[in-house]
């Protein structure tokens, strides 16, 4: 089983990117369950046409430790496995925590044993590795591969980059490595070039470049993937072909963070400067 | 959250390279330091936010200590309490805590998990008091063990209480008195010589009952004792108040200074006749009154001692280990009598005993704050002091050393009584002279080839 997740600044399209990479994995067939790590709740929720989902802290908090793994665990778009952890409402208690707790819990019920047959794990996580429970799933091998979404904007590199200096940090220990930079684009100037550019700084790769299209809010006003909503579309054959990209990747790097300094020169360069 | 921090903060600490482990830790946790303050408030039982472990610890310790009966509440908080909050727990303490011991007021502190979580404890209780008026009061203090250790836990609850009670008004004949944390029987002897002064005080925390209380056929829930809240209310209209404490900066009675514009009277804690000259000559003037003779004759008496015992402890090198105010106090009597203290030391980093050292006439002597029983032995090894006045965890070290332990303050669980030892005043003062000269009579009496019985 690969076990996978996605960072990136809050806001660039995680959820949305992961969903419809995920349906692409289960159209060619594969066994995949995805686990949302934002305690809103909304990882899962294209593929199960609606945040239809009980959480898993919910279930934990209202029924105790007894919880069945079918109570937490719901089919979604194409046989996918979908799981939430929720958290605590803003401003409340410790969603780092709840991240931890979940992720033991779905460990402790058996969701990602052998029998399950699965071939991917995904783990949507929200925004930065702010602290140690975001960093949760890429610890203790939970996650091998990390892909960041990222955009042309200039916070969204400096998150990625800040990602890339945990994902280090954990590869000292285990088994994690970056397996590439998803564009998820703005249209901002020069943008293929610019994340390019980063991907090669920071030794890695830009797996693939996803164009901007209103078509993915579409698909998400219907509460759908794209793939699910409109599979002919340009869009649907952009995710089917990242999906086949992180399918066959083989380069799994530890990155090596950019300073503040060199990422805005590359910015300079790139954004503007062209 | 909030965050009454007037007493010693010890910010961020160098990390000593040297040092890469506390062995034998000679602090405890701030909550520990609110439950003590808390026990002197009457009718309060002590409430600490978070895991378990955390009050059990410090009942145990306490009880060590005292031997007296110690509730202390939990919130009891588990995995799902941390992730969501413990607000839920802390409404089921309340309530729970309304039901079996209907008491006056909670007492909450909270965890290092409560404060890493960053629990709005003040928001909870005005939500858990604006939605069940039946609940009792809730008087709460943050008590982070990451930053700071009981002697600041105890402060800063001190400083909380009097700002969550006082009251402003006219003014009364009256004054606070703020001792620390110092010993029931050191309670109780300042109680004794306010009486004498006929000044009325609020004398706080006072759990001189609370803490050394009789023995009881029936077992009483929260024991009898301790101020009330109708008493601390009127705090705020003391003429003024008169704080203990070498290193409190500016201490707990600056809450009542800002707030309600009580004078704040900063003193050391009265050990040895120079400070307990000052601290009585305060007292007496906030009475208007003489000192009355009694206090004149035990003055009198451990002046004379003082003659008499010279000859036995004059130029003996002597290490002193405590709670940082208690330490510097006990260092200032010592240099006092005509020891020399060679070591001070507190595992609290206050940043300030040096310099309250310096105000005491104690000159020469290492000092070592934020420091472990380990680091603190060493230096005693090192140092081959004659007499260590210390806790009774600095027992190991006295054994090891073949050096003498009077034992003062917090914790003495080695020996019964640690409630009744008195450190206050002239005779707090004659109790520990007479203590320390027949200890270092003792041990030479002991080591001596010749059983001298005439020294």
């Amino acid at each position: 089983m690969r076990k996978i997740a996605i960072y990136g600044k809050g806001g660039i399209g995680k959820s949305t990117t992961t969903q419809n990479t995920v349906a692409g994995l289960a159209e060619m067939g594969k066994q995949v369950m995805v686990v949302g790590c934002d305690p809103k709740a909304d990882s899962t929720r294209l593929l199960l046409g609606g945040l239809a989902q009980k959480t898993v802290l919910d279930t934990l908090r209202d029924e105790g430790e007894d919880v069945e793994l079918d109570e937490v665990l719901k089919p979604g778009f194409c046989k996918t496995r979908c799981v939430e952890s929720g958290g605590p409402e803003p401003g409340v208690g410790c969603a780092g925590r709840g991240i931890i707790t979940s992720i033991n819990m779905l460990e402790q019920l058996g969701a990602y044993d052998a029998d399950k047959q699965l071939d991917y794990t995904f783990y949507d996580v929200l925004g930065d590795v702010v602290c140690g429970g975001f960093a949760m799933p890429i610890r203790d091998g939970k996650a091998e591969e990390i892909y960041i979404v990222v955009s042309g904007e200039m916070m969204a590199m400096y998150a990625a980059n800040n990602i890339c200096k945990g994902i280090v940090k954990f590869a000292e220990t285990g088994k994690v490595r970056l397996g590439g930079l998803i564009c998820n684009s703005r249209k901002c100037d020069n943008e293929r070039e610019l994340i390019e550019a980063l991907a090669a700084r920071l030794g890695t790769q830009m797996i693939h470049f996803v164009p901007r299209d209103n078509v993915v809010q579409h698909a998400e006003l219907n509460r759908k993937t794209v793939i699910e909503y409109a599979p002919t579309a340009k869009q649907a054959d952009e995710y089917r072909t990242l999906a086949k990209k992180i399918d066959q990747n083989q380069m799994f790097v530890v990155p090596k963070p950019l300073n503040m300094e060199e990422l805005e020169s590359l910015l300079v360069k790139y954004g503007l400067a062209a | 959250m909030s965050q009454i921090s007037l007493t010693p903060d010890p910010g961020l600490r160098t990390p000593d390279r040297r040092r890469p482990a506390t062995t034998n830790t000679c602090r405890v946790c701030a909550p520990l330091g609110a439950v003590l303050a808390f026990r002197g408030l009457r009718g309060c039982v002590p409430l600490v936010h978070g895991s378990q472990g955390c009050a059990t610890y410090i009942r145990r310790y306490l009880i060590s200590h005292f031997r007296e009966p110690m509730d202390v509440a939990s919130t009891s908080f588990t995995e799902s309490s941390t992730v969501f909050g413990g607000k839920s727990n802390l409404a089921t303490a309340v309530a729970n805590l309304r039901d079996q011991y209907a008491p006056e007021v909670v007492g909450l502190c909270t965890t290092c998990l409560a404060e890493t979580i960053g629990e709005d404890t003040r928001g909870i209780i005005r939500d858990l008091a604006a939605a069940d008026a039946s609940l009792p009061r809730v008087i709460h203090v943050a008590t982070p063990s990451f930053k700071g250790c009981q002697h600041k836990g105890f402060h800063d609850t001190v400083a909380a209480i009097l700002a969550q009670v006082a009251q402003g008004g006219e003014r009364l004949r009256q004054v606070n008195v703020l001792a620390g944390p110092v010993s029931p029987a050191d309670l109780r002897h300042l109680r004794e010589v306010l009486n004498a002064l006929g000044l009325p005080a609020i004398l706080f925390p006072d759990y001189s009952d609370t803490l050394d209380g009789p023995s009881l056929a029936r077992y009483e829930p929260i024991p009898a004792g301790g101020v009330g809240l109708d008493e601390m209310a009127r705090a705020g209209r003391s003429a003024c108040t008169i704080q203990f404490g070498d290193t409190l900066e500016p201490g707990p009675g600056a809450v009542l200074e800002a707030a309600h514009g009580v004078p704040l009277v900063r003193l050391g804690l009265p050990i040895g006749v120079q400070a307990s000259d000052a601290a009585f000559a305060a007292l007496a003037e906030a009475a208007g009154v003489p000192l009355p003779e009694s206090l004149a004759a035990e003055r009198g008496r451990l002046v004379d001692a003082y003659v008499d015992g010279h000859k036995y402890v004059s130029q003996r090198r002597v290490a002193v280990v405590g709670d940082p105010d208690l330490a510097v106090a006990l260092a200032g009597f010592a240099a006092e009598i005509g020891m020399v203290p060679v070591l001070v030391a507190s595992g609290a980093a206050t940043g300030r005993m040096a310099q309250a050292l310096a105000l005491r006439g104690v000159a020469g002597a290492e000092v070592l704050e934020d420091a472990d029983h380990d680091g603190i032995g060493a230096r005693i090894a090192a140092l081959k002091p004659d007499l260590i006045l210390g806790p009774s965890k600095s027992y190991p070290t006295a054994r090891a050393q073949s050096i003498p332990l009077v034992r003062v303050g917090f914790p003495v669980h080695d020996r019964i009584g640690a409630g009744r030892i008195l450190h206050l005043g002239y005779r707090g003062t004659q109790r520990l002279f007479d203590e320390v000269v027949n200890t270092l009579l003792a041990n030479s009496q002991d080591t001596s080839e010749t059983g001298y019985a005439y020294l």
